[in-house]
């Protein structure tokens, strides 16, 4: 596992933040961690990181103690609240975080970075005139130099465009690709829905729900058919097999039914088929990540 | 650590406080060349010679004042918001989320502000020594290497003691309550000399002692009036003319062994506490 937590928990005198968050991440995942505002997510994340201190609980990251210094060799992270030292021209910022990373400035990986990132030809000019959006990007770009094998990105989109969005999705892509460890945080669920392989929602300091996203997508798989009037027995038996709160068939030949596994959809198809029913449409409904996490939320809240 | 350092160096000259930093500097270093210029303009040496060393005696001992205070007030200008600005504007995230252990990061703030004042401090010394030697100022003509050399390193050292507690302070509060608190801390310092003075002067104990414990909370008047004391030594007819001047500050005490030891506790305990306060805290804004 790349990241392994246990119980990690932080307390401040006012409130729990995160309360005994476990989570395991394996190597190539691009793991997404959603929640509400106030859920706990930066305060998880930074624990993660080594910038806030966990009151209880532990964990691994890269092999070694939360905490650790070495861990962060190979670790990326842009933050929420990426501000950097104006000040300073794109290229200084870049040499400074190589320095950080205790390697040796070396301008071929910073034109690799500014090029991964789009902002090549702009190194010269200081990041205070930087718009957001390349403040974002060169953010990335600095988060990028160690080649990282677990980057963090904590809303790595909310100051771009769609375009720039759409790059930073091409960018996480890449990345796993080369075998990269993407820790996501994201308000953009349609963003996290497309790029990630798992997802981990957390409310009030607490995982609600975790798993894997086309798991998550098939919970609550609705499909609906339209074909020949069904027989009572034939309702009764899909009752039996899959739906047990099965509503009656409509007069237009609807009939809609949920399913827990998208294997179902096969099974029913050859059940009607072999009954003699003309099938004319079947067609399965799968939630989207904004329907589960809505949901997840809501029902955490009691409404 | 060195990325810290380096970073913290050129950002003090890149920004505006530099610039600042400078004029106010030029406009002192003017200030004092005008006033010799019309000191020598006086002649007064033709006409009272016991007045020339007096004078000589209280202009240098005032630019001196003068040039600490001004190197103290920027060296809190520098160290105040050396950290709590980096809290606050959420700048430290991307740092510390780097391979960097926290004491680095509070070594790397303390040594890089320390060489830029320590190279203040020289420059701003040698300046003012220079320019009394141009016009010819008994007070600095008459100085020998070591006492120029024994001066510089006492006077180096009042603001390079200072920004270890201003980094302190820098980790726990805000950028403006911590310049305030630490302007406090070195006017209490002035107070404490002066005090000490008074009490020295009236042979009164209690005051002595007050001016004593006011110097222990802040001892950088004390460090101070040993520069000066090197500079400027108090013997017949200067040290009684020092005696009762004072300066801008008072004159208390040159700071005996004992207290020079009590400084070095004082430095290394606020460095040791910046360090551990630093490690503790949750970067969380």
């Amino acid at each position: 596992m790349i990241i392994e937590t246990e119980n990690l928990t932080k307390v401040y005198p006012n409130k729990v933040a995160v309360n005994s968050v476990n989570l395991s991440v394996e190597k190539g995942q691009i793991y997404g961690f959603l929640g509400p505002n106030g859920a706990g997510k930066s305060t998880c994340i930074k624990m993660l990181i080594g910038l806030v201190l966990p009151t209880s609980g532990k964990g691994q990251i890269l092999g070694r103690p939360l905490g650790d210094v070495r861990a962060r060799m190979k670790l990326g992270y842009l933050p929420e609240l990426f501000r950097f030292q104006e000040w300073m021209t794109g290229e200084d910022l870049l040499d400074f975080h190589t320095r950080l990373y205790r390697l040796k400035p070396d301008k071929e990986r910073n034109t690799r970075v500014l090029s991964r990132v789009g902002l090549l030809g702009q190194e010269k000019y200081r990041v205070g005139g930087y718009s957001k959006g390349m403040q974002q990007r060169i953010g990335l770009a600095c988060a990028l130099l160690c080649d990282p094998e677990l980057l963090f990105l904590d809303e790595p989109t909310s100051a771009l465009d769609p375009i720039g969005r759409k790059d930073v999705r091409n960018i996480i892509l890449a990345l796993q690709k080369e075998g990269t460890t993407i820790f996501l945080n994201s308000h953009l669920l349609s963003e996290v829905e497309t790029v990630c392989d798992h997802v981990t929602i957390i409310n009030k300091g607490i995982v609600v729900k975790s798993g894997a996203m086309n798991e998550l997508l098939m919970e609550n798989l609705t499909l609906h058919i339209n074909c020949d009037m069904l027989s009572d027995q034939i309702i009764l038996l899909l009752k039996q097999k899959f739906d047990s709160e099965l509503k009656p068939q409509q007069e237009n030949g609807n009939l809609c039914i949920t399913l827990k596994k998208k294997d179902q959809i096969s099974e029913i198809a050859s059940l009607l088929i072999t009954k003699g029913i003309k099938l004319n449409e079947l067609k399965p409904h799968y939630q989207t990540l904004e329907s589960v996490f809505l949901k997840v939320i809501g029902e955490e809240s009691g409404e | 650590m060195i990325a810290i350092i380096s970073s913290t160096f050129k950002e003090v000259i890149r920004k505006k406080t530099f610039i600042v930093m400078g004029i106010i500097t030029i406009l002192f270093i003017i200030f004092w060349a005008v006033i010799l210029n019309y000191f020598q303009d006086a002649h007064l040496s033709e006409k009272n010679v016991t007045f020339n060393s007096l004078a000589s005696i209280v202009l240098t001992q005032t630019v001196l004042q003068f040039s600490s205070m001004l190197m103290c007030l920027i060296t809190i200008v520098l160290g105040a918001g050396a950290i709590a600005s980096e809290l606050e504007n959420g700048m430290i995230h991307a740092i510390l989320s780097r391979p960097l252990d926290r004491m680095e990061y509070i070594f790397g703030k303390l040594f890089g502000l320390s060489i830029l004042i320590a190279a203040y401090a020289t420059a701003l010394f040698t300046t003012i020594l220079l320019i009394g030697r141009i016009y010819s100022l008994d007070t600095i003509t008459m100085l020998t290497f070591d006492q120029v050399f024994e001066g510089w390193i006492f006077y180096t050292l009042v603001p390079l003691i200072l920004l270890s507690l201003t980094i302190c302070g820098s980790i726990r509060l805000k950028m403006i309550s911590n310049g305030l608190l630490m302007i406090f801390i070195y006017i209490l310092g002035n107070i404490g000399g002066m005090v000490e003075m008074i009490g020295n002067y009236l042979n009164n104990k209690a005051m002595d002692s007050s001016g004593i414990f006011l110097s222990l909370i802040s001892p950088f008047h004390t460090l101070y009036t040993t520069a000066e004391g090197i500079l400027l030594p108090s013997s017949g007819l200067t040290g009684e003319v020092m005696r009762v001047t004072g300066g801008l500050t008072g004159r208390g005490q040159p700071a005996s062994s004992v207290m020079f030891i009590y400084i070095i506790i004082y430095t290394l305990g606020f460095i040791a506490l910046a360090i551990s306060k630093f490690r503790k805290i949750d970067i969380n804004s």
